[in-house]
């Protein structure tokens, strides 16, 4: 599995499927035997209550964490486990339900880490900064930069990012993550704690993205108006397992869903 | 009004990514640059080069390299004494192996074999943080001083255990033994200087220095975006070991001449001081190394100064006062302005910008 291999998939067909996973923490069993795919060019969602598993999945695909039992398939090819540094190059980027950015740099240089595995000079040539380093330097800062004015973030270029406000610092971590061009991009919660603005604007972003870069977006929300409009399939977690997957409309309207969120009625 | 850039436009991103992107500073480095290259050598005398400006070099680039450790990777060193000794001792073998090598050249290697000994002991560090690492480099301070206090081989069995450094020239002037003159001692020390604060500057503006920030700042982040934490960590323990080599290679060539390992390169004369620099001076910042040198380098002769030349005090009175005078600073500093000089000078700057007008 690699880039290209993920990058000649058409668009439309499985580039993610995930087989039978299970994953436990001593006796606390996350996820039971969960099997989805995620096709190519979609949006799309995960979602279920809290501690259903939702975030443990995303870990699973971008290789933080093992699974127990069960097989990732990876663009055509299987494997039971990733590394989060495989997962980067072979274009999975993600975000944090909290905030992982790093606070003491700069937002450029934030965004700029998103670049860091497409730089190839050694590290003998970054001392000297001659030449094709200084070359290197710029193109990236272009990429960059393309990024800083999608999002709009050129006003806070400088400003280290451990001071901006909680909806700019999610949207620093988007750019972040858009920085490393990724193939799929893997949100955690992106509208968590925002207001009705800001959520709009992300939900913006998030399509546009999609709409024009084609880029495979799998999301994890609990603002079921976001997910509804927004997502092209969802698939529902409860308690480790699966219990419903299907076009929006689909779910909406799924008993077992509407039981795990609303809870069964006695009679 | 002083410090303003309204006005400077950058038209490409190379001009924006300068080291020096303000003409202010470009103007000020430069006066800088020659003042330290062509008035100070004329005019440097003996008292000058021993006191402060050799050793504001020496140990300018031992807090450039511990600052590339803990400043910029996270990576907290307790060591710089031990991984100076490594430099020191390199310098005096590869002397007396190969009589006609060039000094430069010793020195430089001096710093690569540090490099090699700071990943070994730097392979802790990907399985413990914080203190832990503090203790575990602690633990090479000791050993690295221990072996070399108790191997004969590295001070050539020397009866005193002392290592003694040889007249070595560079363009037919000795820079090191007794005879190098002031300002060739200063000139040579500053040229080093020089060449590796660029180095680093620009290790640090690229793809490497983002990587040691992006370990330092959220390690697991760094490894989903495709930072390598082994491999970052030991290239910063690397480098750093390389800078501070290189310092132990000049402090004891250029610098001192003769030295004794247990008492040169002791915690408290080597390791401490220079964390304090980097503390003081502001951490992650290239120019908190140099002010942070210079605070350490000069503040004991200014209370040196003050206390017995000024009020009368006795000499060993005044050195009790100097301590305490030290560990009030050291909190007042982690208190005051955890970010030390450096953010102090940025302070001053955004004020200067501003000057006269309040805001």
């Amino acid at each position: 599995m690699s880039l290209e291999d993920l990058k000649k998939i058409p668009y439309g067909k499985t580039a993610i499927e995930l087989k039978n996973i299970s994953l436990a923490f001593g006796g606390v069993k996350a996820l039971t035997d969960v099997s989805f795919d995620v096709k190519k060019g979609e949006v799309f969602a995960i979602i279920g209550p809290n501690g259903a598993g939702k975030s443990s999945m995303l870990n699973v695909i971008n290789g933080f964490y093992k699974p127990t039992s069960g097989t990732i398939n990876f663009a055509g090819t299987d494997r039971n486990e990733m590394e989060p540094e495989l997962a980067a190059k072979s274009g999975i980027a993600r975000t944090f339900q909290n905030i992982a950015l790093f606070k003491g740099m700069s937002t450029l240089d934030n965004l700029m880490t998103g670049r860091l595995l497409k730089q190839k000079q050694n590290f003998i040539m970054q001392a000297l900064y001659f030449g094709p380093v200084a070359k290197e330097e710029e193109e990236h800062r272009e990429r960059v930069e393309r990024v800083i004015d999608f999002l709009d973030l050129q006003s806070i270029r400088r400003t280290p990012v451990g001071s901006l406000p909680y909806g700019l610092q999610k949207r620093v971590e988007l750019g972040r993550a858009l920085a490393m061009e990724p193939e799929i991009l893997l949100l955690d919660e992106p509208m968590a704690g925002m207001n009705v603005e800001e959520k709009q604007d992300m939900s913006r972003f998030v399509l546009t993205v999609n709409n024009e870069l084609k880029t495979t977006i799998v999301l994890i929300e609990h603002d079921m108006g976001v997910v509804m409009d927004i997502s092209d399939r969802i698939v529902v977690l409860d308690y480790g397992k699966k219990i419903g997957s299907g076009l929006p409309k689909e779910i909406r309207n799924n008993k077992a869903v509407i039981d795990a969120y609303l809870g069964v009625s006695d009679d | 009004m002083i410090y303003k850039e309204t006005g400077q436009y950058k038209s490409s991103y190379k001009s924006d990514h300068a080291i020096f992107p303000l003409l202010q500073d470009k103007i000020a480095f430069s006066t800088l640059m020659f003042i330290a290259f062509l008035i100070i050598p004329f005019v440097i005398n003996s008292y000058w080069e021993k006191a402060i400006l050799v050793p504001f070099l020496i140990f300018s680039l031992a807090a450039i390299g511990l600052n590339i450790l803990t400043g910029y990777c996270g990576q907290v060193s307790l060591g710089t004494g031990g991984f100076m000794a490594v430099g020191a001792f390199s310098t005096y073998k590869i002397m007396t192996y190969f009589p006609d090598m060039n000094i430069m050249i010793i020195i430089l290697i001096s710093g690569l074999i540090t490099a090699a000994v700071g990943i070994i002991f730097g392979l802790p560090s990907l399985r413990i943080k914080g203190f832990y690492l503090a203790v575990a480099t602690l633990a090479s301070q000791f050993f690295l001083v221990w072996l070399f206090n108790k191997v004969p081989w590295f001070y050539n069995y020397s009866d005193t255990g002392q290592i003694t450094v040889s007249e070595r020239t560079m363009f037919g002037i000795p820079v090191t033994g007794a005879e190098a003159p002031s300002y060739a001692t200063y000139l040579f020390c500053l040229v080093l200087v020089v060449l590796l604060s660029f180095a680093a500057k620009n290790l640090i503006r690229s793809k490497m220095g983002r990587s040691w920030m992006a370990i330092r700042d959220m390690d697991i982040a760094a490894e989903i975006i495709g930072v390598p934490p082994l491999k970052t960590k030991l290239s910063a323990f690397a480098i750093s070991s390389f800078y501070i080599g290189v310092a132990g290679a000049l402090y004891f060539a250029v610098f001192l001449g003769a030295i004794e390992v247990t008492e040169s390169f002791d915690i408290m004369t080597i390791s401490f001081p220079v964390l304090f620099m980097i503390i003081i001076g502001g951490l992650g910042s290239m120019l908190g190394s140099f002010l942070g040198a210079a605070f350490v380098v000069t503040l004991p002769i200014g209370l040196k100064f003050l206390m017995v030349d000024m009020v009368g005090l006795s000499a060993v009175t005044a050195k009790h006062f100097e301590i305490t005078i030290w560990g009030l600073l050291m909190i007042v500093f982690l208190i005051v302005e955890p970010h030390g000089l450096a953010r102090l000078w940025s302070i001053a700057k955004e004020k200067l910008r501003r000057w006269p007008f309040p805001y």
